[in-house]
């Protein structure tokens, strides 16, 4: 990081309250510019948004609407960024950026709203509400009110490289004791983690979850690479597909974040970076980093659904649907289905390598959220609120009557398993790549 | 809401909305085993106790969790075993009955 940027993403914890107010004005300015100013002005107050929440829906009180959460972003726009909020506040419920007014935000952005996007898409007037809120926790993180919990996991990633602060020793560690169990599992020597493999076709990010707690589905991909003929490697310093940058609403902290790991695949020399199963790692690296950085990606990039695809379409790896007879759902994680437009792969993958799969309702962009999403499981705060706004999510499991939920999100993963666990579902929870890996035929 | 607090014997443990201890002095046997009823786990086996002593010692020294390869190569359990064992994961599971606070990031 260079230390210009380094400046930036810690300029926000100042004290003094003029230079705090001055640059959450400057935050809302500059969101408002990439924000049309119609969508801060447009609500009629129809209530719709209300059905489209998945934290209004289990509790209906209206801090819960969307449009009452959009509407306090809203006013500071009003106050500086209007006419008549200028001279007569008070006329057009204008309010200033005072500390008490950043606080109030605070609940409403980090805690009430998952920015998952639901409400936007059903808006009557087409407000795009979760930006809306996104510019809303820009101005918090000008003002250094990213909560402490959040701003722990960005800490981590600008200081170590990555959000669980995993050293690249452990990386190669875990690498190698995995390709260990691969090996066994596959009955092939050469099968194995690639790590700090320069020339390699693909650099893959992963979320270090799946390093540090959760390697199942790390394995999968490393035998489903290997069984596919796949060149590839990860770095043991940057491989982060996460970016927490996005959820506080720091945006030099997310460009930082986005750089460290595109500058990593082209030392490496990679053809193609390829994003593991993360929803808003997804969104972040595929569509907000060439925004945050102003610059086109020397490397193309693209999710592993995507490359799955194209291995089972072009006959790289063979697959039997009959390995996964169980019956399987799929969940649509918001930030890589609604906000980043990976909708049909995953099924047609999953309709390849499972026997019985079946849709909930409703799907595609019009998923609900299942309360993980925003950066809410690193938010123990709101803990109560993130498990029964799940409820909504809980009941569109139960009725498919699935006994595995495919989730292509590892942030939505941990979720889920706490809404299995809450509401008794029996389900497993697991990642497309373990499917296919599962339907391997060798 | 719901109520964050066991009983066990005579004193009150109370936890984080994530079912994290909030003072993780407070742990002992018995504060382990009533967290490991909430996750399912009837009765503590030998495999564990292990995981979660390790866990606990690893924690005390490093101020981490530690990552899922030192507990399955410590405790000599295998990668798919330890989700058998603890079915919410190493994290949001083990750790928890460990009595860790909640390790940052996606868990």
């Amino acid at each position: 990081m260079s230390e210009k940027e380094q400046d930036e993403s810690t300029a926000a914890r100042v004290s003094d309250p003029a230079e705090v107010a001055r640059m959450a004005r400057e935050a809302l300015r500059s969101a408002a510019r990439g924000l049309a100013a119609y969508h801060f002005d447009a609500c009629v107050r129809c209530g719709l948004c209300g059905e489209s929440c998945h934290i209004y829906k289990t509790d209906p009180v209206p801090e819960n609407l969307p449009g009452a959460k959009a509407a306090k972003v809203a006013s500071f726009f009003r106050r500086y960024h209007t006419a008549l909020g200028r001279i007569a506040p008070f006329l057009v419920g204008a309010r200033a950026l005072t500390p008490a007014a950043l606080d109030e935000l605070v609940e409403a952005a980090y805690g009430r709203c998952t920015a998952c996007g639901r409400c936007g898409l059903n808006c009557s007037v087409g407000t795009d509400v979760g930006a809306i809120m996104r510019a809303g926790r820009n101005v918090l993180a000008a003002a250094g009110k990213v909560p402490p919990n959040l701003q722990a996991v960005v800490d981590n990633q600008l200081e170590t490289g990555n959000q669980m602060a995993i050293p690249p020793e452990e990386l190669r560690d875990t690498a190698a004791w995995i390709s260990d169990d691969l090996r066994l599992e596959m009955g092939d020597d050469d099968a194995k983690v690639h790590v700090d493999e320069p020339g390699k076709r693909v650099v893959y990010l992963v979320n270090p979850r799946e390093v540090k707690f959760f390697p199942l589905s790390l394995m999968a991909a490393a035998g489903v690479f290997h069984a596919a003929g796949e060149r590839w490697t990860m770095s043991s310093r940057f491989y982060d597909v996460t970016n927490y940058g996005l959820y506080s609403g720091d945006d030099p902290a997310a460009a930082a974040i986005t750089k460290q790991a595109v500058e990593e695949a082209e030392r490496l020399g990679a053809d193609e970076i390829v994003l593991s199963e993360c929803g808003h790692g997804f969104r972040s690296f595929r569509w907000e980093g060439p925004n945050w950085l102003g610059e086109k990606y020397a490397v193309p990039m693209r999710s592993v659904l995507e490359l799955l695809l194209e291995y089972v379409r072009e006959g790289r790896i063979r697959v039997d649907p009959a390995k996964n007879p169980a019956r399987v759902t799929l969940h649509d994680p918001c930030n890589l289905v609604r906000w980043g437009g990976i909708v049909e792969p995953q099924r047609e993958i999953l309709r390849r390598v499972t026997s019985d799969f079946v849709e909930m309702v409703p799907n595609r962009e019009q998923n609900f959220c299942c309360g993980g999403g925003g950066g809410m499981l690193s938010m123990s705060e709101y803990g109560d609120r993130r498990v029964a706004s799940g409820e909504v999510k809980a009941e569109q499991i139960r009725a498919t009557g699935a006994k595995i939920v495919a989730a292509p999100c590892h942030n939505c993963a941990d979720q889920l398993l706490d809404l299995n666990k809450k509401y008794r579902l029996g389900v497993e929870i697991k990642a497309v790549v373990e499917l296919v890996y599962e339907a391997l035929v060798l | 809401m719901t109520e964050h607090k066991i009983q066990v014997g005579d004193a009150d443990v109370e936890f984080d909305q994530d079912g994290f201890m909030l003072e993780p002095g407070l742990w002992n046997d018995a504060v382990a085993r009533a967290i490991g009823r909430e996750e399912d786990i009837d009765e503590m086996s030998e495999d564990h106790w292990s995981i979660v002593n390790f866990i606990r010692e690893y924690w005390k020294e490093h101020d981490l969790a530690p990552p899922v390869r030192l507990i399955c190569q410590q405790c000599e359990v295998s990668v798919r075993q330890i989700y058998k064992l603890f079915t919410a994961g190493p994290a949001r599971g083990a750790c928890r009955v460990a009595g860790l606070p909640k390790p940052d990031g996606c868990v």
